[in-house]
């Protein structure tokens, strides 16, 4: 179990620097999600702290020890790879135990750590086959176990399920929360799906362009969004975003009227989740005229696009509130549920 | 069955034979006397008969062409793979002006014609006092093999996945260890495939072997091609018989490797 620390990381190719100035610190025991679009470094990131890439400036701490200039199998990490990246010369047997091998651990020791392993992830009766023998699903399961018999300070998985179908992915998702808790070891986890972000992670790193957008707990995230970026990256279906000038400390347009956040100058978006726009069959103190243009049915729920004046926003209702296209109903954007941002600089306001 | 099927493997059958005619009948003739041999109508039911084998596989100057070729064969195809497989993965895994260079040079050493290589090389053997000998046809042999296996190397190491390569570095393997014991067993198939190849184009090899030799490091292409001036008559069932020896090693070869060596050719990704 161990800390890991980034302080001051850059990463330069060539002339083209990818991360600057990454700052990061890691508690022992913590799951913590980088994610963000593809192409915005996380994998870079993870990539420097298992050793794979090099580390152009600033210092990588794991356990308190620098680990700059270190070996891969050096750092006390383990990681798991997007593509499974199995030994498929090997049994499944030999893919786990390979690594424990080399590092001179005996024959009966090895014995007795891969039966919980095996155990753990169901791999018992795979492990006399080869790895094209097993689905995407098994051979990933393959690829934790291998680096759970490690027993790695820190885990390190890059994409470990964006090969899969998406039950799978659901399935193993739960399966890797699962050992999580009982492992307790110091995780960094790369995705660009913020649903497995969002259910995994201690923490969320969000990143865009080798910067750190945001960090905070999954709930810390969706609920008080630091950035536009931060508001429009986490939740499904995305924000609503509409744009104000800002005149006499009020948003205005026609229609809306709303009171500005202190300090707000220039050019304000204003944003809020489809879910948290109420929609009223009759007009009401506060609510708008809006006219349904699409009415989308998701299952649970109905996703409406609505034309409320110049701005057009989605709304997530109930299933059974039955819509037509064309019809005209009343909206009302609790003020509670507003987040507001400078335009300019994509820093919210308040 | 469609009839553009039915003519589709027509067109398969005809391709097959006429690769496989010639062949067929070198095989028979090889086993033939000549009585049955200078007939107008070739002969398809005969008595076999051993005697054109005994004549070919009793002849010393045989024999000692069989070793020649076996060993210079062998060395030269060794030292290529030696040689050439590590360069190979390095040229595959290090992408780099000098790399790409060097890859380059390899093949174009496949561009030269043998006789620009020939004159030379006999010109250097002869001062060096090393003129046919077998160590001076290996060395010369190797340039063929070196650049062959190189060529054909590098594809199959490009196909080796990086991440199980990382994956290899993650569990304390170094640089050595991830050739030896991840690349080299992963892309097996391909690289044998390519030395085998190496060994079939030396095997075959004629003008070099010609011009580099004179009488003791003679190999068997020469000695068969010798065969046709024996006399007044071409001794065509000795002629096949030693056509047959020394198509068998590289035929052997094919069989053993075969599939390998398809998927080295073509580009298709191995599973």
């Amino acid at each position: 179990m161990a800390t890991v620390e980034c302080r001051n990381i850059r990463k330069c190719y060539g002339e083209l620097e990818v991360i600057r100035d990454f700052n990061l610190s890691i508690q022992d025991h913590e799951f913590v999600v980088f994610l963000g679009p593809s192409g915005c470094g996380k994998s870079t990131l993870l990539r420097m702290v298992a050793g794979l890439e090099d580390i152009t400036g600033g210092d990588l701490l794991i356990g308190g020890a620098r680990m700059n200039d270190r070996d891969p199998g050096d750092r006390g990490i383990a990681m798991v790879f997007q593509n499974y990246a199995l030994y498929p010369h090997m049994t499944v047997r030999h893919n786990i135990t390979f690594g424990l091998e080399r590092t001179g651990v005996g024959k009966a020791e090895i014995e007795r750590r891969l039966t919980p392993v095996v155990d753990a992830l169901g791999l018992a009766i795979y492990l006399d086959r080869k790895p094209v023998e097993l689905s995407g699903g098994q051979q990933q399961r393959v690829a934790i176990a291998r680096a759970m018999i490690k027993t790695p300070e820190v885990f390190l998985f890059d994409e470990p399920l964006s090969n899969l179908d998406a039950k799978l992915r659901g399935h193993l998702r739960v399966e890797i929360a699962r050992l999580h808790k009982t492992l307790k070891s110091t995780s960094i986890y790369v995705t660009h799906d913020q649903l497995e972000a969002m259910t995994l992670a201690d923490r969320i790193v969000l990143m865009n362009q080798g910067r750190i957008e945001q960090m905070g707990t999954p709930e810390e995230i969706y609920s008080r969004p630091a950035t536009l970026f931060a508001a429009g990256f986490i939740g499904t279906p995305n924000m609503n975003f509409m744009q104000f000038e800002v005149e006499g400390g009020a948003l205005r347009d026609g229609l809306i009227h709303l009171p500005a956040p202190a300090g707000a100058q220039g050019q304000v978006t204003l944003g809020i989740r489809p879910g948290s726009v109420e929609v009223l069959p009759d007009a009401a103190e506060g609510s708008l005229p809006a006219l349904v243009e699409r009415d989308e049915f998701h299952g649970e729920t109905r996703l409406v696009s609505l034309r409320c004046g110049t701005h057009s926003l989605m709304a997530s209702v109930p299933a059974h509130m039955a819509l037509q296209e064309g019809q005209e109903l009343h909206i009302r954007l609790p003020e509670d549920k507003l987040h507001y941002f400078d335009t300019q600089t994509g820093q919210r306001l308040d | 069955m469609k009839p553009v099927t039915l003519i589709l493997r027509g067109l398969l059958v005809l391709a097959a034979l006429l690769v496989l005619l010639p062949l067929v009948w070198t095989l028979l003739n090889a086993f033939k006397t000549n009585a049955d041999l200078l007939v107008s109508t070739p002969k398809l039911i005969f008595a076999p008969v051993w005697d054109n084998m005994d004549y070919v596989l009793g002849r010393r100057s045989v024999s000692r062409a069989l070793m020649n070729s076996l060993v210079v064969c062998s060395y030269a195809v060794l030292l290529g793979a030696v040689l050439g497989v590590p360069a190979a993965y390095v040229i595959a895994r290090i992408k780099n002006r000098a790399t790409q260079e060097a890859q380059f040079f390899a093949l174009s050493l496949r561009f030269l014609p043998p006789v620009a290589v020939a004159i030379p090389m006999m010109v250097i053997w002869l001062g060096l006092d090393m003129y046919d000998s077998r160590p001076a046809l290996i060395i010369t042999y190797m340039t063929i093999t070196v650049s062959i296996t190189i060529w054909l190397s590098v594809p199959a190491f490009e196909r080796v996945p990086i991440a199980i390569e990382e994956a290899a570095r993650v569990d304390r393997l170094g640089p050595y260890a991830v050739f030896f014991r991840i690349a080299l067993p992963v892309a097996k198939l391909q690289v044998l495939s390519a030395i085998a190849f190496s060994f079939i184009l030396v095997w075959n090899e004629f003008l070099l072997a010609m011009m580099l030799t004179t009488s003791r490091a003679k190999t068997l292409p020469i000695i068969a091609s010798e065969m046709s001036q024996l006399g007044m008559s071409v001794p065509w069932g000795i002629l096949n018989a030693a056509v047959v020896l020394l198509s068998l090693p590289p035929l052997i070869l094919l069989a053993l490797v075969g599939t390998g060596l398809n998927t080295a050719f073509s580009k298709k990704s191995s599973e």
